[in-house]
């Protein structure tokens, strides 16, 4: 079993690596081809990496997934899927090549980092990883949603500065960025909520409180009020395409410093 | 077999000249152009930029000649007044450099827009008529089929043709940057000028969605909006039209701004965000220039767009440049297959050759040493394996050879050191096969 998910996680990180070169390729050739089999490389990677956490699932019971490079692995996978369900109505282009290198390292990071048991972690049945799952793709959500307010500002300043790049930026229109923006940051917000509840329900299960005050609890919330702002900035017309992507910039570095950093020392 | 080209471009002629020059059909004067015995092959190009004959010849000087006289007589219908007016407009192109000017026009380098999309269409179009009155045989067949091939890998390698270099199509590109799909949205063009007109010419080709055509003057905007499918408007209406607009053109005449930045703020609140892209071809300038400063608001002037035309056509020198190492290889390649065909000749002429020679001994011996028929046969075996082991490895050197100067002077080098040009050789070789008993003979 643990050789299958070395295995299967090792072609999910190869196919990862050759989707980002393709895609590299196809948008600076430009080769429509060589894009099309990129996308192929990500939606085969994330197969690869799903059967991975399958038999990750099945080797460690309970909660095999709570360790940090396992979380941002996951993480990446979401932002895959997520990504390729947004490539059936939207057109982009720019955003295969990061996902993929993303989850290329984080994926492959992963296999030398063996899951590590957390004290406890049987307690609550199944809400372990229903919050590590829906945290993670929350995460994804807001990773796309900031990937996506990266490429608007980009943009933007070009069209801003009226100076043209030597060539075209392989990125999409600013109102697909935005769109892309808006639909990643409510289902984002959506299920951190969820991570968020879940997270409390595990800590009740093994404390019998809702609130422990660990500092991963306290950055998290921190990071959850302020995507709470800056939904209600965005829906409540206070926002500009501009103030939004760049909120989802800093909001979802803020949320990275969050779960990597203070997990790291929590 | 020389390719040779006599042209007149953008860069040589005024267009007052080469308007002159320029046919619609080039068919019906090329079938008198091939009837000529010093051209092979030709194809004529007439556009609005250039008008370029390419032809054949075995002989440079005297189709030259006749070029000259083509131009002057069947192009010019014998309008001009000297050769040496017309030598001051054209140029004559040959070998190596014809066949690279060739390729150069297909790929559009040489163009007036380098990159431009238009001149392939035509440089196909001009081979096709040449084809049809049977102007064109096997030389420049492969050589516009390489032109072809050339101007597809030019386009496919290098961005030569990835930005635009025309105000027009800038603007439209700009306007994709912003916005994903053009149908869906909506323009609103503020003035009934030729300019306006030109636009909604422009926007019609990218079928660009509702069209509001808003004027000082109603009645001109309400003969512009019937011309294209759009609604009329008085310029009192901006403010309600411009929150439904997202794309705006202006070019009106007037003293102050017809939009203001408070105009363009108010509007961009009821647009929750959505982007507004203007395009300002008024002087003086119809917009508020700190438009611009708005978050959702891209405006762009005449001169803002002209400036990314030119950096786009710098692009396209640079891309240019790149293209040239492609044409490169191309001539290279067209070279190559150039001296293999022009080697067939020399090849059957060296052949021909040695086996009269063959024949010629043979029948010297044959009769007076009275062979059997056996042995007349082993004779023959015997002295065409001798001819074909010697001749076989020039033959395959002169068939190998692909670099042209090479390759055409180790034709020339054949042709002396077996005397095939010779005829007094060639008569000699005869005179001994009528008179076998002059064998011995020295002379």
């Amino acid at each position: 079993m643990k050789v299958d998910l070395v295995i299967f996680q090792h072609i999910a990180a190869a196919l990862y690596l050759a989707a980002g070169v393709g895609a590299i390729l196809g948008l600076m050739l430009p080769a429509p081809r060589m894009m099309r089999g990129a996308r192929w490389g990500l939606g085969l990677g994330a197969v690869a990496q799903a059967i991975a956490f399958g038999t990750l699932h099945r080797v460690e019971s309970a909660p095999s997934l709570t360790d940090l490079p396992q979380a941002i692995a996951i993480m990446a996978w979401l932002s895959v899927i997520f990504t390729l369900c947004l490539l059936v109505r939207f057109r982009l282009p720019g955003f295969v090549p990061p996902l993929a290198f993303v989850a290329f390292l984080s994926g492959f990071g992963a296999t030398f980092v063996g899951p590590e048991s957390v004290p406890d972690a049987g307690a609550g049945g199944s809400i372990p990883h229903a919050h590590v799952l829906l945290a993670s793709a929350g995460l994804a959500a807001l990773g796309v949603a900031g990937l996506a307010g990266l490429f608007f500002l980009i943009e933007h300043r070009s069209l801003k500065r009226r100076r043209v790049s030597a060539r075209k930026l392989p990125l999409p229109s600013i109102e697909t960025l935005d769109d892309v923006n808006r639909i990643a940051l409510v289902l984002g917000f959506l299920l951190l909520t969820l991570g968020v509840l879940t997270g409390s329900l595990w800590i009740h299960s093994r404390s019998g409180l809702f609130w422990s005050g660990s500092l991963h609890e306290v950055w998290n919330v921190i990071a959850w009020m302020i995507y709470l702002g800056l939904v209600v900035a965005r829906f409540g017309g206070r926002q500009g395409a501009r103030q939004a992507s760049a909120s989802a910039v800093a909001g979802f570095a803020f949320l990275l410093f969050s779960v990597i950093v203070v997990g790291m020392f929590s | 077999m020389k390719v040779l080209l006599l042209g007149m471009n953008h860069r040589t002629a005024p267009v007052e000249v080469r308007e002159r020059f320029a046919v619609a059909e080039t068919g019906p004067v090329l079938q008198k152009l091939i009837d000529r015995p010093e051209i092979g092959e030709a194809v004529l190009l007439s556009t609005c930029n250039r008008v370029e004959l390419v032809v054949t010849t075995e002989n440079l000087d005297s189709a030259k000649h006749v070029m000259l006289e083509f131009f002057a007589r069947e192009l010019a219908d014998g309008e001009l007044q000297s050769k040496e007016s017309l030598s001051e407009w054209t140029f004559f192109k040959q070998g190596r450099e014809a066949v690279e000017h060739v390729f150069r026009v297909a790929s559009a380098i040489d163009s007036m827009v380098i990159g431009e999309p238009q001149i392939l269409g035509q440089v196909k179009d001009a081979y096709r008529e040449a084809t049809e009155v049977d102007a064109c045989g096997a030389v420049l067949s492969r050589l516009y089929q390489r032109a072809f091939a050339t101007a597809k890998r030019v386009k496919n390698e290098t961005g030569i043709a990835e930005r635009p270099v025309s105000v027009a199509r800038v603007a439209v590109n700009l306007a994709k940057q912003i916005f994903e799909d053009l149908e869906s949205k909506s323009a609103l063009l503020i003035g009934a000028g030729e300019m306006i007109e030109a636009a909604l010419v422009a926007l019609d080709d990218h079928g660009l969605g509702d069209r509001r055509i808003a004027n000082r003057t109603r009645s001109n905007a309400e003969a512009l909006a019937e011309k294209f499918s759009g609604t009329a408007h008085g310029l009192d209406e901006l403010e309600s039209l411009l929150p439904l607009t997202d794309v705006v053109l202006t070019c009106v005449g007037g003293d102050g701004p017809v939009l203001t930045r408070f105009q363009v703020e108010t509007a961009l609140v009821g647009r929750s965000g959505r982007p507004l892209f203007l395009i300002d071809m008024g002087v003086p300038r119809n917009v508020d220039p700190t438009v611009h400063e708005l978050d959702s608001a891209y405006l762009y002037n005449l001169d803002d767009l002209q400036s990314v035309a030119a950096t786009n056509e710098a692009e396209r020198r640079r891309e240019a440049e790149r293209a040239e190492r492609i044409i490169f290889e191309e001539r290279e390649h067209f070279d190559g297959w150039l001296v293999a065909l022009q080697a067939v000749p020399t090849i059957r002429d060296l052949r021909r050759r040695t086996e009269s020679i063959r024949q010629a001994e043979i029948e010297r011996y044959a009769g007076r040493l009275g062979l059997s028929p056996d042995q007349q046969e082993a004779l023959e075996k015997l002295t065409k394996g001798i001819v074909n082991k010697i001749m076989h490895a020039p033959i395959s050197r002169l068939r190998d050879e692909t670099d042209r100067e090479m390759g055409l002077a180790r034709l020339e080098e054949a042709r002396n050191l077996f005397g095939l040009d010779d005829e007094g050789d060639e008569r000699e070789v005869l005179s001994r096969r009528q008179n076998p008993s002059d064998e011995g003979k020295i002379s």
